[in-house]
């Protein structure tokens, strides 16, 4: 009998505590329309940078982020056009892929590519999260960062500028690059699980991407 | 009546049950309630990431790794930093061993919130696991001020780690430790005496000292039946033996034990971060090591203490900048082995009790 009585006085102490917490406000937010400010450093989308003076890409198609990512989520082309120098002919984030872990970021020496706090980019459709050069640098247009590069880097002009992509040539622009989409390469790439190293090739692309 | 023939019958629990903590099957042959035979069906969550990793470079495997054992992601990105670094001979800066002492505490903190939440939960009290979250919460919310990421880190690098703490970050994680500390309490108070938890608790899925060391149980679960056995002090690793805490042992082996120690651990580790944030100084946070690092060609076998038992890396270089083989231990699966062995001849309640007693997490069985 004394045992019940323990018991029950256990419970009403339990309860006791739980009562306290309804004079307590919820810690949770009532998600679409309140939303958690996210720290500065939060790993979300990926975005590719603009210069703040002329608004063309940071990237100099260097390959380094595409040989650091661990997903092989990011696809670079980018032949050497008449002048020797490196065109970015296509730039594609697969964000089925990646794993948002900022080893890209951090391969990076020219500040042409970040992790956002952006994170509303959920879809029905797949193929939508295959992001192309100019989705990528418009999200990323609004994102403030720390320039990294060197001064002498900026007489080099990157090929898609701002011009360009906000133009009516993009959507045939674009159109071109979706005909271009080299899927079947990719998927092989996952079958054989392994990731391309062109480091063995070339074993400096840093020099390269500055010339 | 007496010539009544009942028969056994076979059930599925799972994959998809929301007790077994991921995707396990267990086939029970049942006899009335009364669970007669337990076979654990794993592989549902089979990623191959030990393959996985053999096909990339060594700051490559961080981010496949966080994967292996996700609740504790940091223990992950840190056992394989520590076996490349002890094959490499990197000595590693003093503020980055403080910093990664903080995350692996902050982080086995988080995971035993997640255990004390989700027993609770299975065993039919919904209030913990609504009250361990809220307080797993400002720890994820630590981990993201750090590195940017709540759950799959790659925080700890070879060498040191990432990024340096956010200046906001001291203030709030000595704040949140000393709340988590005082919320233990709470929960004890809520919990302990409860006569509906002490009767499904106490002496039940009571596992002696012999039968898990012959089945290779490690870190709560075995220091709940009375074995004094942490990695943190017996194998040493990290700068463990700067700091000043306890190693809680309980005698009698059963659910309300290994329940009871993970409390008090956590405790322990509140400790631990504390002492971490009063004696950590400034300097460099990371070794210098290359995008394509190169250990020396040899093997090694690495092991720590994680909160569900011993996490280990058995690693072998062959001298390129990719491993040759990566093989890594989670303490998950000799417990999951040993559930047949205790949950024989015991209710289907009592299942469901024991089962998420040992904590199992099954990305970490499967790999």
């Amino acid at each position: 009998m004394l045992e019940y009585i323990k018991g029950f006085f256990e419970l009403v102490k339990g309860l006791g505590i739980t009562g306290k917490h309804l004079t307590k406000h919820a810690v949770t937010l009532q998600y679409p329309e309140e939303k958690d400010v996210m720290p500065e450093r939060s790993r979300g989308v990926v975005v590719l940078l603009s210069d703040k003076e002329d608004g063309s890409l940071n990237c100099t198609s260097c390959l380094l982020c595409m040989k650091a990512c661990p997903t092989a989520a990011i696809i670079i082309d980018a032949p050497r056009g008449e002048d020797k120098k490196k065109v970015l002919k296509k730039f594609e984030l697969d964000f089925s892929l990646c794993c948002y872990c900022g080893l890209c970021e951090e391969a990076c020496n020219f500040s042409a590519l970040k992790l956002t706090g952006k994170y509303e980019y959920s879809t029905g459709n797949k193929d939508d999260l295959i992001w192309d050069v100019h989705k990528l640098q418009d999200v990323g247009r609004d994102v403030d960062y720390v320039d990294k590069r060197k001064k002498k880097v900026k007489k080099v002009a990157p090929k898609p500028t701002v011009s360009e992509a906000t133009d009516e040539i993009k959507p045939t622009q674009s159109a071109d690059k979706i005909e271009t989409k080299p899927v079947e390469i990719k998927t092989d790439k996952i079958k054989t699980d392994k990731i391309e190293t062109p480091q063995d090739k070339d074993e400096k692309p840093k020099t390269e991407g500055e010339a | 009546m007496s010539n009544l023939r009942t028969e056994e019958f076979d059930i599925n629990m799972g994959p998809h049950h929301p007790s077994t903590h991921g995707v396990c099957r267990l086939l029970l042959t049942m006899d009335g309630e009364k669970v007669v035979k337990v076979v654990p069906y794993i592989g549902y969550l089979h990623r191959a990431i030990e393959k996985i990793c053999e096909n990339r470079t060594y700051a490559m495997c961080i981010p496949i790794l966080d994967r292996f054992e996700y609740v504790t992601a940091m223990s992950c990105n840190y056992v394989f930093s520590l076996a490349a670094e002890r094959l490499s001979g990197i000595e590693v800066p003093e503020r980055a061993e403080y910093l990664r002492v903080i995350m692996l505490e902050l982080n086995r903190i988080a995971s035993h919130l997640i255990f004390f939440g989700t027993t609770a939960m299975d065993i039919g009290a919904l209030t913990p696991f609504l009250y361990a979250l809220r307080e797993r919460e400002y720890i994820m919310d630590l981990f993201e001020m750090t590195c940017g990421q709540r759950l799959t880190y790659n925080y700890i690098r070879v060498g040191g780690v990432s990024k340096d703490i956010p200046n906001e970050f001291t203030p709030k994680c000595r704040e949140t430790v000393a709340t988590i500390s005082d919320k233990v309490e709470e929960y004890k108070r809520l919990l302990n005496g409860n006569p509906i938890w002490k009767m499904r608790t106490i002496g039940v899925g009571k596992l002696d000292a012999d039968l898990a060391l012959a089945y290779g149980v490690s870190g709560p679960i075995l220091r709940a039946s009375g074995v004094d056995y942490d990695l943190r002090r017996d194998d040493p690793y990290s700068i463990y033996d700067r700091f000043d805490y306890n190693i809680p042992i309980y005698q009698n082996g059963d659910v309300y034990d290994r329940y009871m120690i993970r409390l008090d651990e956590i405790q322990e580790s509140c400790k631990i971060v504390a002492q971490a944030l009063d004696q950590i100084e400034d300097g460099p946070i990371r070794a210098k090591v290359s995008p394509n690092f190169k250990p020396a060609a040899g093997e090694t076998y690495t092991r720590i203490e994680n909160s569900r038992g011993e996490m280990g890396v058995y690693l072998v270089s062959d001298g390129t900048k990719k491993p040759f083989r990566v093989k890594a231990r989670g303490g998950s699966y000799p417990h999951l082995q040993l559930l047949p062995e205790i949950a024989t001849n015991c209710m289907i309640a009592d299942l469901v009790a024991i089962f998420a007693s040992f904590d199992v997490i099954l990305p970490e069985v499967d790999r």
